[in-house]
């Protein structure tokens, strides 16, 4: 008798996805089930390539069909879809092509915002998503240095196609600018320039747009959230107090567009010894993720202060790039798979909010 | 989960604020405490949890004007003094509510 697929279903509606709490089967991730005899096969489609539970899941859901009665042999592939999710709100647009926005914010310069908007980028492609990159900091647009890149991308009868490389599609202000003429790039100038990138880039099909943004929370930020769906930002700090202050005021900015914050990450949390590996909180450890608690926000990581991570950047050969299996590296993809989980999450449980009537 | 997930929030009397849970118990919190309770980084320093807001500045009849929906876990209360910035987590607010007796006191609660 071959094995009975309700069987292997209910077996396998034990196998849960802890992020999104439910179990893979009411989630409708496993398909294309095919039983031969005691041999079974099935996809498991998640909702994000670079899942960070993908392994644990793929484990599970194996250990679970063998244990149901007549089950020889199982071979899972696990596939992915990144799904979209229900607009916000109405008016907004959406980049034809793109599924999910996610803008890289902070609250002041430095922190470290191009340099995590790389290097997430090329982690989420490394997973094999499909990912573009857009650097909208009109006043010092670092993406092409980043990425090892200066050429001016090709525009063929209005339409622009963006860079590529390492599998990301990039564009930046800084292929448009002129260094001495950025500054009077302000307000509806730039908001112009947005539009453009927005209305005539070829992006094609991108699972997740991550866009590197100006610090602070200027015009470009406003008019962004204004007009476009986005599915969060991301808010990086350093540990301090007083970066974390601001980038407080990153989030209630975000807050009062109704534009939603996937997390923060802490960058230069630590100073890792390139001698011991030994990890030292210089700034005291945890004041990041203390304000994700308060604010009630998910904590996607930290990332070591190291001179590595700079000199990568500085030679156009961001650290995922440089050293994938290195340390550092590994902390990106990390933040990478939060991210693209809490992307998931978002999308998933789309409840309904609390009634106010104040 | 019940009880951190309000299902109405409302005005109670003038200025005040009533949220009503969805394990059924209803909250009361007057407006100047919900000042003094801010959460904000300006409020509260984010390492060691130490109180930064002066009462003594803050307006005896202070009370907030109005009250926007953050995500599907929170509240952002902006105030008649001006400060808005602080994020009302309703884990944080069903810890405020000082008469919900199986409740566990709350922590850094304002005088
Ligand atoms: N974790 C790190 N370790 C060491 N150096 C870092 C780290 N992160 C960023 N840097 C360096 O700090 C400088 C600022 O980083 P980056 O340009 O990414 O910040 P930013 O927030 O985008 O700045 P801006 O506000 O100017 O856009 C760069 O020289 C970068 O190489
Ligand atoms: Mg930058
Ligand atoms: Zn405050």
């Amino acid at each position: 008798m071959p094995a009975d697929e309700k069987a292997i279903l209910t077996a396998l509606g034990k196998v849960m996805d802890p992020d999104l709490n439910r179990d893979i089967v009411s989630l409708g991730f496993v398909k294309n089930m095919k039983i031969v005899g005691g041999k079974v096969a099935f996809d498991v489609e998640l909702t994000t390539p670079a899942c960070p539970v993908k392994d644990q899941l793929k484990a599970q859901a194996e250990e679970q069909a063998l244990s149901v009665e007549g089950v020889e042999s199982v071979d899972i592939t696990m596939t992915a879809q990144v799904r979209q999710s229900a607009p916000q709100s109405a008016g907004l647009q959406k980049i034809p092509g793109v599924t999910h926005m996610i803008p890289v914010a902070s609250g002041k310069g430095g922190v470290g915002k191009s340099t995590v908007s790389v290097n997430l980028a090329l982690a989420l492609a490394q997973t094999g998503a499909r990912v573009g990159l857009m650097d909208l900091d009109i006043y010092g647009p670092s993406v092409p240095t980043i990425m090892g890149l200066e050429a001016k991308p090709v525009v063929e009868e209005n339409r622009i196609l963006p860079a590529e490389k390492h599998g990301v599609k990039f564009i930046s202000m800084g292929f448009f600018l002129e260094e001495e003429k950025a500054v009077v790039w302000r307000g509806p100038m730039l908001v112009k320039m947005i539009d453009e990138f927005i209305a005539n880039v070829e992006w094609g099909e991108l699972d997740y747009m991550i866009v590197d943004l100006p610090p602070g929370t200027g015009d470009i930020q406003l008019s962004l959230c204004q007009k476009i769906a986005l599915t969060g930002a991301v808010v990086v700090s350093t540990p301090q107090d007083v970066a974390l202050k601001v980038a407080q005021k990153a989030i209630s900015l975000f807050n009062s567009l109704k534009t939603p914050v996937l997390g923060l990450v802490e960058n230069m949390s630590y100073y890792s010894c390139p001698a011991c590996g030994e990890k030292d909180y210089i700034f005291g450890h945890g004041g990041t993720k203390k304000a994700a608690t308060r604010l009630g926000l998910p904590f996607l990581g930290e990332l070591p202060l190291s001179t590595k991570i700079r000199e990568d950047s500085d030679a156009g050969e961001p650290t995922v790039i440089a050293d994938p299996n290195g340390e550092h590296a590994r902390a990106f993809q990390a933040i990478a798979a939060q991210m693209a989980a809490q992307v998931s999450i978002r999308t998933m449980n789309e409840e309904a909010a609390v009634k106010i009537n104040f | 989960m019940d009880r951190t997930t309000p299902v109405e929030i409302s005005r109670e009397g003038a200025h005040d604020v009533a949220i009503l849970w969805k394990d059924g118990r209803r909250s009361s919190y007057a407006a100047r405490y919900l000042r003094l309770a801010c959460p904000c980084a300006q409020c509260i320093e984010e390492i060691t949890g130490r109180p930064l807001l002066d009462p003594a500045t803050v307006p005896e009849d202070v009370h907030p004007v109005r009250i926007d929906a953050v995500g599907h876990y929170a509240i952002q209360i902006m105030f008649s003094d001006g400060h808005g910035t602080g994020i009302f987590t309703f884990d944080r607010l069903r810890e405020l509510d000082r008469e919900d007796s199986d409740s566990p006191s709350p922590s850094g609660s304002p005088a």
